[in-house]
């Protein structure tokens, strides 16, 4: 091993035994983005679901005063359960106190001229806490059966036949829910779960998140002139930014470990989803490099050109927050709407992501993760040489 | 006359962003077992002349010559080392960056632990040590390159006075076993009780250069002065500086 590989690993060393005694770092590097795949596993996880979701607790007032209006209501409430209520005001009181979710109004008129029920003579209440999928389903749910109840209508007035072939009670098979499936469930054959797409993306934020613990040192070395003694003993910026990537790097990968293990233990152990980790390892080692060396990169950069530690903090963990934001790291990309989605793909964090998921979710192949892996190494190696020239400036 | 390690003619250099030059053509030399008090007020250049000399900088006028490729430390005058380490691991890092083998280098570390009285704090954080002991631990690291040249930024500066005297001693020990020594401070008494000869920079040039007893007398026209610093007052004058 030539001198300068052993510089390059005794300042790696140095770097691990000042993380060790450095708490506040360790917290913000590992129990951080753990608590974060924690809690947007159980928060995220019927919104990521395809599976079906259960219709929201329901309260009904019924004030057309019609037998169909009061037959409709009350078949409605015999398949799915729910609640009636006399008045609007009742109602409301129920969805303050949190009784019911959700209230269907059904107002009075609600026939038109030829006998047939009108969806705008329909009002659907919902609570603040509502989950949308859960609102969603109740709203195709009332349509579904609006349109039923038409057609039942009409075929009555048709005849004992037609009544026979459209007797809602031989319709509930065709009119049910589709089977709905993602692509990475087409392409893996997986369940998309939320902890499949938390732990990647707090993955990455946690790893982007070195900034803090690299800004302490190298900040604390320039002010003190430690960077400027080691330099009077022949150690060149290069070694010691070698050093840093090398131990921050290492770094990067017990995170990964302990997040795989939140993923495929804690969250099920706690009644959530498991994470799926039968991964291809080189895709997989590929993408975590990149990701760090990018992340370890942006660190040294911030860290190379700010004067103190309030600022470097201040900058790389509101820059952290910003990218995590636009990447779909804090509001998963199925949740923007498509000119963010857009928008999220031109960001650092937005291409780790995207590159990870594939490899978490799907199927990889070389289209698919090579141009983020490559997006991504270029930019660690933008972010490292204006780190060295920073560094070099002293 | 003994041959000089270090040399440097008409020094000069200005920093990008200022209009005055802080090195405006200075010469100098040191011998071995010399030590030189390096004086002049804030501003004077003596932190630009130091980095120079060790090579962290490239001077834009003159040269230095190293006679014999010495081996020039730095004591700066910030505690420049790991305060979360312990004093036997800040030693045992830097020590590793020198390249030694193994048994070498634990011999340098003993040695130093040795010669600036650190053996009951080698297992404490330098952070939970007191001043004095930082300041030794600050000598010792640069000790460890066994230096042909120290160059030593106001090694003292917060110290309680038998800290100061026992790191006086030491650089004393240091000229007597043939160290060359640069020694700049603001503390005219240290210079006095250590250096035989001084430096005396103000706005990047050399006002005094010589024997400090010679400088002392004075010439016919400086009548002679009674301490080092009316003899410093006298060069650089009275008014303050930034």
């Amino acid at each position: 091993m030539t001198n300068r590989a052993r510089q390059v690993l005794r300042i790696a060393r140095k770097e691990w035994l000042l993380l060790l005694r450095n708490p506040h770092g360790l917290v913000v590097l590992f129990l951080m983005p753990a608590a974060f795949i924690l809690v947007m596993s159980f928060a995220l996880k019927n919104t990521l679901s395809s599976a079906s979701v259960p219709l929201p607790a329901t309260g009904w007032v019924v004030e057309d005063g019609g037998r169909i209006a009061a037959t409709w209501s009350g078949d409605w409430i015999g398949r799915h359960g729910g609640q009636r209520f006399e008045t609007r005001d009742a109602l409301r009181e129920a969805l303050r106190e949190r009784r019911v979710q959700a209230g269907v109004v059904v107002l009075p008129q609600w026939l038109d001229d030829q006998g047939a029920p009108r969806a705008d003579r329909v009002e659907l209440w919902l609570s603040n806490r509502v989950q949308p999928s859960s609102a969603g389903r109740l709203r195709a749910d009332i349509g579904i059966s609006l349109l039923q109840a038409r057609v039942n209508i009409a075929a009555a007035r048709a005849g004992p036949f037609a009544s026979v072939l459209l007797d809602s009670s031989n319709n509930n098979g065709a009119i049910g829910s589709p089977t709905t499936r993602y692509l990475y469930e087409i392409d893996s054959g997986r369940k998309m779960t939320a902890v499949q797409q938390s732990v990647p993306a707090w993955l990455i934020f946690g790893m982007f998140f070195v900034v803090i613990p690299i800004a302490g040192v190298l900040i604390q070395e320039r002010n003190d002139g430690t960077l400027t003694r080691i330099a009077t003993f022949g150690v060149r910026p290069a070694a010691v930014l070698a050093g840093k990537l090398v131990a921050f790097m290492g770094l990067n990968g017990i995170q990964l470990l302990c997040m795989l293990l939140v993923g495929r233990w804690l969250v099920p152990a706690l009644g959530g989803d498991a994470l799926y980790l039968d991964l291809h390892f080189g895709w997989f080692a590929l993408m975590v490099f990149v990701t760090s060396a990018a992340a370890v990169g942006l660190a040294l950069l911030i860290a190379a050109w700010t004067r103190n530690f309030e600022h470097a903090a201040a900058l790389g963990g509101g820059a952290n927050v910003l990218l995590a934001a636009l990447a779909g790291i804090m509001v998963p990309r199925p949740l923007m709407p498509p000119g963010m989605q857009a928008v999220s793909e031109a960001s650092p964090m937005g291409w780790a992501l995207d590159g990870m998921q594939v490899v978490f979710l799907g199927s990889p192949d070389a289209a698919q993760v090579l141009p983020k892996a490559l997006l991504l190494a270029g930019f660690a190696l933008a972010c490292l040489a204006l780190a060295w020239r920073g560094i070099r400036r002293g | 006359m003994t041959p000089a390690l270090l040399s440097a003619t008409g020094l000069r250099y200005r920093y990008p962003e200022q209009q005055e030059p802080a090195l405006q053509g200075v010469d100098m030399s040191l011998a071995r077992g010399e030590a030189l008090g390096l004086l002049g007020p804030n501003g004077s250049g003596k932190s630009t002349l130091l980095s120079l000399l060790l090579g962290l900088r490239a001077p834009q006028g003159g040269s230095i010559a190293r006679h014999g490729a010495p081996v020039v430390a730095w004591v700066p005058q910030e505690y420049a080392f790991y305060p979360q380490m312990t004093c036997l691991e800040n030693l045992r890092f830097f020590v590793s960056m020198l390249g030694l083998p193994a048994a070498e280098a634990g011999v340098r570390v003993e040695g130093v632990v040795a010669a600036c009285q650190l053996e009951e704090f080698t297992g404490r954080q330098a952070r939970h040590c007191s001043g004095g002991v930082r300041r030794r631990l600050n000598i010792a690291i640069a000790l460890l390159q066994k230096p042909d040249v120290l160059l030593l930024d106001e090694p003292t500066v917060g110290v309680d006075p038998q800290s100061r005297a026992f790191l006086l001693d030491q650089v004393r020990q240091l000229v007597q076993h043939g160290t060359a020594v640069v020694y700049a401070t603001h503390y005219m008494e240290e210079v006095a009780g250590v250096c035989k000869r001084i430096l005396l920079l103000d706005h990047g040039k050399v006002l005094a250069d010589g024997d400090l007893q010679t400088l002392l007398r004075g010439d016919g026209d400086d009548g002679g002065f009674d301490t080092l610093e009316a003899l410093f007052m006298h060069y650089t004058h009275r008014s303050l500086r930034e």
